[in-house]
């Protein structure tokens, strides 16, 4: 640890060298700092231009007729009553969203929605406090070298995993409805088979699994044995209205009609669990 | 005969010079940016600046082209979730499709927008990462990387608030996660939530808001803090890397450390013998 004098007399000696030894910023360091912005700047366009070129005007021909290399140029129009929809955030979200994953609702969902970033942060901002001393080699700053390959490396994982990670789009999941009816045996249950259908199509998927279906996202419990947790077709109907009511906070509110909340009340009360 | 041809043409010359320097000695007399700007061009900067130290101004770059970009794509969006008949779908999604298909060069324009924030934001994490490893956040110049953490918080929110705009399903569903992850925050959380929702659902509200902060409030800041960023590191000057033999503001003469080591990095002796040669 430096004291401030040291710091002082360190900065000072700094200003003598560079007015002694340094090169003018004109044209030396500004003829790299143009050749760089130029490069940023093709980069941009060649992207804009890779990812212009191969999709279509429509995004639903994204993976027949066009390649997509680089994505569609917008997805299908935001419908909030369809919700057959894969929730995901621009790529450089995804090591958060990920980390929402390894936490389970609701009992430490909060360390990774507002913990864990919160932390990080802090430490982000109070860094040039933590590290006060004068060393700036690498070989000596073993401490500083360790944290940052471990940042780097969880963070890499994190981002990684969240580009991976599999959501079942609503159209793969409703073909595993004949399935699931056959092994919790409700095939008989018109109700609950109707009930099933609006589970698979609506997204409750993306946070849900369901008999191994879908995606534990955001600590979202499996529901393939709702009905062995004892609530009543009311409560649950009164969940799925407004989850917000109950502090669920994250599941959305999806305006479902009384008849298809019924429907979906039924499907989980013959959800016993397979045998 | 030669001679006052000479003696004309220099004189035109001199009037010349004359012609263009008044304007630039007018604007320094009354403002003094001539010289600001001959002191930020000319000014020293270590001689072992490298490659390494132009990350900052890419980033700056990646920014400007957000800048730009985004002044046109507003000459032609419309944040309105208003479902217009005619076509079944949303004000908003329509002028993004108008953009991307129909507008001379909009595809150019939306595709460096909607690239350009992965560039900028991959590059503001590289900058990070160099100033990390140059220990360059260190005295005096704790505060500059204190707003350059707030630049980074700030711009991932633009990323965060510009992709609801197109209100296609990927933005409206993505946007629906991340304002109930918000919500979960204990005590601020549901408030931040309803701010950012404005009401208690997303639709045209939550857009206008969204709008609003990605093209007014955040750049407004951004472009403050760059300005302000910028301030400090003419004023302090860039540290030299690290591993440098002549890195501006070592202490040649420093005991070499007790453990002996300091041969590993920097042999002993000769550096000393540098520097020392170079004051006399
Ligand atoms: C919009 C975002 C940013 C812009 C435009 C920007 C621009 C710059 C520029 C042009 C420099 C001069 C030296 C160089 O290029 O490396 C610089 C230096 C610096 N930046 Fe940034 N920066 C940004 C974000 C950040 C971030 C996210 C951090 C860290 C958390 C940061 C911390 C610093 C520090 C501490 C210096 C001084 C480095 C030295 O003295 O060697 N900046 N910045």
């Amino acid at each position: 640890m430096a004291t401030t004098d040291e710091w002082r007399r360190q900065h000072q000696r700094y200003k003598e060298d560079v007015k002694r030894r340094g090169k003018p910023f004109y044209p030396y360091a500004m003829f790299h700092d143009t050749v760089m912005s130029l490069v940023v700047v093709s980069v941009i366009i060649g992207l804009a231009a890779v990812w212009y070129y191969t999709s279509g005007e429509d995004p639903k021909t994204c993976g027949s007729g066009d390649s997509c290399l680089l994505g569609p140029r917008y997805s299908e129009p935001a419908d909030p009553a369809t919700t057959n929809f894969v929730p995901r955030p621009d790529w450089y979200f995804y090591f958060l969203f990920y980390l929402l994953r390894i936490f389970k609702w609701p009992d430490s969902v909060i360390l990774g929605t507002v913990g864990i970033p919160t932390v990080m942060l802090i430490i982000a901002f109070a860094l040039p406090f933590l590290d006060r001393r004068m060393e700036r080699r690498l070989t000596r700053r073993p401490v500083a070298i360790v944290a940052a390959i471990l940042v780097v490396i969880s963070m890499g994982e994190l981002t990684y995993k969240g580009a991976i990670a599999k959501e079942a789009l609503a159209s793969e999941v409703v073909q595993a409805v004949p399935s699931w009816a056959q092994r919790q045996g409700f095939a008989n249950n018109a109700e609950a088979v109707a009930g099933a259908k609006i589970f698979a199509s609506s997204g409750c998927t993306a946070c849900h699994t369901y008999l191994g279906t879908g995606s534990s996202n955001q600590g979202a419990p499996d529901l393939s044995a709702e009905a062995t947790r004892g609530k009543s077709k009311q409560q649950l109907m009164a969940y799925i209205r407004d989850p917000s009511q109950f502090g669920n906070n994250i599941m959305p509110k999806f305006g479902f009609s009384d008849q298809q909340l019924s429907q979906l009340a039924a499907f989980l009360l013959a959800s016993k669990g397979p045998k | 005969m030669a001679v006052t041809t000479r003696t004309r043409k220099s004189a035109r010359r001199r009037q010349l010079e004359a012609a263009i320097n008044y304007p630039i000695d007018w604007l320094e007399e009354r403002s003094g940016l001539i010289g600001g700007l001959r002191y930020f061009l000319f000014r020293k900067v270590p001689g072992d600046t490298n490659w390494f130290h132009t990350l900052g101004s890419a980033t700056l770059t990646a920014f400007l082209v957000q800048a730009l970009t985004g002044v046109i794509l507003a000459m032609y969006y419309q944040p309105d979730a208003t479902v217009n008949p005619a076509t079944g779908t949303s004000a908003a999604y329509g002028s993004i499709q108008h953009i991307t298909n129909d507008l001379t060069l909009g595809w150019l324009v939306r595709g460096m927008h909607k690239w350009g924030a992965s560039v900028f934001i991959i590059l503001l994490f590289f900058h990070m990462a160099r100033v990390f490893l140059f220990g360059a956040y260190k005295y005096p110049r704790e505060l500059n990387w204190i707003i350059g953490v707030t630049l980074l918080v700030f711009g991932m929110l633009e990323g965060f608030t510009g992709y609801l705009l197109p209100w296609d399903q990927t933005a409206y569903w993505a946007t629906v996660v991340g304002i109930n992850l918000n919500g979960t925050a204990p005590i601020l959380g549901p408030f931040l939530a309803d701010f950012l929702r404005g009401g208690a659902e997303i639709g045209g509200d939550t857009l206008s808001r969204f709008y609003s902060l990605h093209m007014l409030l955040l750049p407004g800041a951004i472009f403050a803090l760059i300005g302000l960023h910028l301030y400090l590191v003419i004023r302090l000057g860039v540290t030299s890397p690290p591993w440098s033999r002549e890195a501006a503001g070592t202490d040649w003469n420093e005991k070499p450390s007790e453990n002996g080591r300091s041969g590993l990095t920097q042999p002993s002796g000769r550096s000393a013998w540098r520097r020392n040669g170079a004051d006399t």
